[in-house]
């Protein structure tokens, strides 16, 4: 099936196609974002002609996304943090050490993975307000942390499968504590996991807006990708604003696909091989 | 295969093959505790130390609400708040119109589910056997796939609405203007277009996964034979892939039946004529908009006894494919 040439080149043209399909939609808002509002009633399609960066300048200030900005960095930040330590520690203990319950347990968190947060929603949101974390940091953080730690802990387990033994057996000898070796055995071999899945949380934190809009009530707790929604109704007549603003949002994640590209489909291909 | 790619790559269980889902099985025991007992104590109580952050939260923040919400679909709202009321939540369910569409739209999703897998499935093939400039396509189709829905619904909004680019293109080449979200009859399958262009990036990458566990000898034992690309993808791929398509079948569905919200909260917000909604996102008007948490509930316990069937069937059926072979 590697030949015959003249076929393979066949089936690229389309493909090619499609992957022009797939990067123009941003192209165009990216052009779009950096024309004036008459340049863009005029003509949708052509390129900007003197580059409008006044527009990022508009949406940054007028919408209030400085704020919003901050509020999903705090967020994802402290989420992502907590998912790391304790996927980490679970992923160990469920990995190297064999103990009573810890068959149950990883089935629980593969159940788990298929228990959507639309099914668990309502009550998490009364829980929330009874426990007054409504609208609070900490409960977006904790919401965060509960519906992303099945994955994280899925993960994090069957990379330290494959830790050796020996490692481990090598550094209870040295008078190690189990604590120990997750301390300085543990922790430093899973870097390129705990990068992977950090990395994936991040993205999945990050662009979230279901959970967001379930917990943080008040316009000023909202994240940025809350704040994206509202753009559309503020700037109705602006659109080159509001191109501004949306690829000021999709910025932070773009860079992370352009650095990061690697680990995000390892931590990808990971979770489906595994499973 | 392995996370990131340095040393102590796991046993790489490959789909193709299966195995690997238990790696508590496969752990060893604890290093026995010292015999002249002094001390390590601790460490006996360390595993449960360890993992009981994580027991603490999935317990507290999934096991319990799930408990809850399947009780809570039983009480009512409003004046009968707290108060048992049997199953009149569930037959208020079918009866109102606008969750029905949500029904008859998982049923769409459902036709559509061997479109969705297909698309990937056949790029990821092209890109294995690797059509010029397959590395380039890998990249740019996997990207839209870290962008958040509502990036992707703001960015659709603009390129179809009704006066926008899309529409004047079509204009151009004398196809009148299509109403892509304001029309009732068009805009369930536009959502669904733009969800589709989101994500089949994801399926890619775990297709491509799977093909770097399939056999190269068999393709190359087709290809003598003179095999098709048809006949290859029949006889060889599907079947050494059987696993992965498993997968990629099941992700894509829960995909599509709890990954849309942002896309339908951006773009359609349930419309045009509420042909738009799905269950989550009725789920999320109920409980948010029209203060019915009870109601709520229960269209979540639906969503979730969709999910198990779903999920369970298409196990089912590809698991007696598979056999046929």
């Amino acid at each position: 099936m590697r030949g015959p040439r003249a076929g393979r080149w066949l089936l690229a043209a389309p493909m090619a196609l499609l992957a022009l399909a797939t990067v123009y939609p941003l192209v165009f808002t990216g052009n779009v974002a950096l024309k004036s509002r008459n340049d863009y009633i005029r003509d949708r399609f052509s390129p900007a002609r003197s580059p409008h960066w006044d527009n990022f300048a508009t949406a940054w200030t007028n919408a209030d996304m400085a704020r919003y900005f901050v509020n999903s960095l705090v967020v994802v930040t402290a989420s992502v943090a907590l998912l790391l330590l304790i996927g980490s520690m679970a992923g160990y203990a469920l990995s190297q050490l064999n103990f009573r319950g810890s068959r149950v347990l990883f089935l629980g968190c593969l159940a788990a993975l298929f228990v959507p947060f639309q099914v668990i929603m309502v009550p998490l949101a009364r829980m929330l307000v009874e426990s007054g974390l409504m609208d609070t940091y900490p409960g977006l953080v904790l919401a965060y942390v509960a519906q992303f730690l099945p994955f994280t802990v899925f993960l994090m387990t069957s990379y330290y499968t494959g830790v050796p033994g020996e490692l481990v057996d090598a550094a209870r000898i040295d008078g190690n504590t189990l604590y120990g070796v997750y301390r300085r055995i543990m922790l430093p071999m899973g870097r390129p996991a705990l990068l992977s899945v950090g990395i994936l949380d991040t993205l999945f934190c990050w662009n979230d807006v279901l959970i967001a809009l379930l917990v943080m009530q008040s316009p000023e707790h909202r994240t940025l990708m809350t704040g994206v929604t509202s753009l559309r109704g503020q700037y109705s007549d602006n659109i080159p604003a509001f191109a501004s603003g949306v690829l000021i949002a999709a910025l932070p994640v773009l860079l992370i696909y352009l650095f990061f590209q690697r680990q995000i489909t390892a931590g990808i291909t990971a979770g489906a091989t595994k499973g | 295969m392995a996370l990131g790619d340095s040393p102590p790559a796991p046993g790489a269980a490959g789909a193709g093959r299966g195995g690997g889902a238990e790696p508590a099985r496969r752990a060893r025991r604890v290093p026995a505790p010292p015999r002249f007992g002094t001390g390590r104590n601790a460490d006996r109580l360390a595993p449960y130390v360890l993992v009981a952050p994580a027991v603490l939260v999935l317990v507290l923040l999934r096991l319990v609400p799930l408990f809850l919400g399947v009780n809570f679909s039983f009480t009512g709202d409003g004046d009968r708040d707290g108060a048992a009321v049997g199953f009149d939540n569930y037959t208020e369910l079918l009866r109102d119109p606008v969750f029905r569409t949500a029904l008859k739209n998982v049923g769409l999703l459902v036709l559509l589910l061997p479109v969705a897998v297909a698309i990937p499935g056949l790029l990821a093939t092209f890109i294995y056997l690797r059509v010029p400039g397959h590395r380039l396509f890998r990249s740019v189709y996997f990207f839209p796939a870290v962008l958040s829905p509502v990036i992707i619904g703001a960015i659709f909004n603009l390129l179809l609405a009704f006066d926008g680019p899309l529409n004047s293109a079509l204009e151009v080449a004398g196809v009148g203007p299509v109403d892509w979200l304001g029309d009732p009859d068009i805009a369930m399958f536009t959502v669904v277009g733009v969800h589709v262009w989101a994500t089949f990036g994801m399926a890619l990458v775990v297709f491509l996964a799977g093909f770097a566990t399939l056999d190269g000898t068999l393709l190359d034992a087709a290809r003598v034979d003179g095999a098709s690309l048809a006949q290859v993808i029949r006889h060889v791929i599907v079947p050494g892939l059987s696993r992965t398509i498993q997968f990629v079948f099941v992700t894509t569905m829960i995909g599509m039946l709890t990954s849309m919200f942002g896309l339908l909260y951006v773009m359609t917000g349930g419309g045009p004529e509420g042909s738009t909604y799905l269950p989550e996102y009725y789920i999320w008007i109920q409980q948010g908009r029209m203060n019915r948490p009870a109601l709520a509930s229960a269209a979540s316990t639906v969503l979730f006894l969709i999910m198990l069937v779903v999920g369970l069937a298409q196990i089912a059926l590809l698991r007696r494919t598979g056999r046929e072979d």
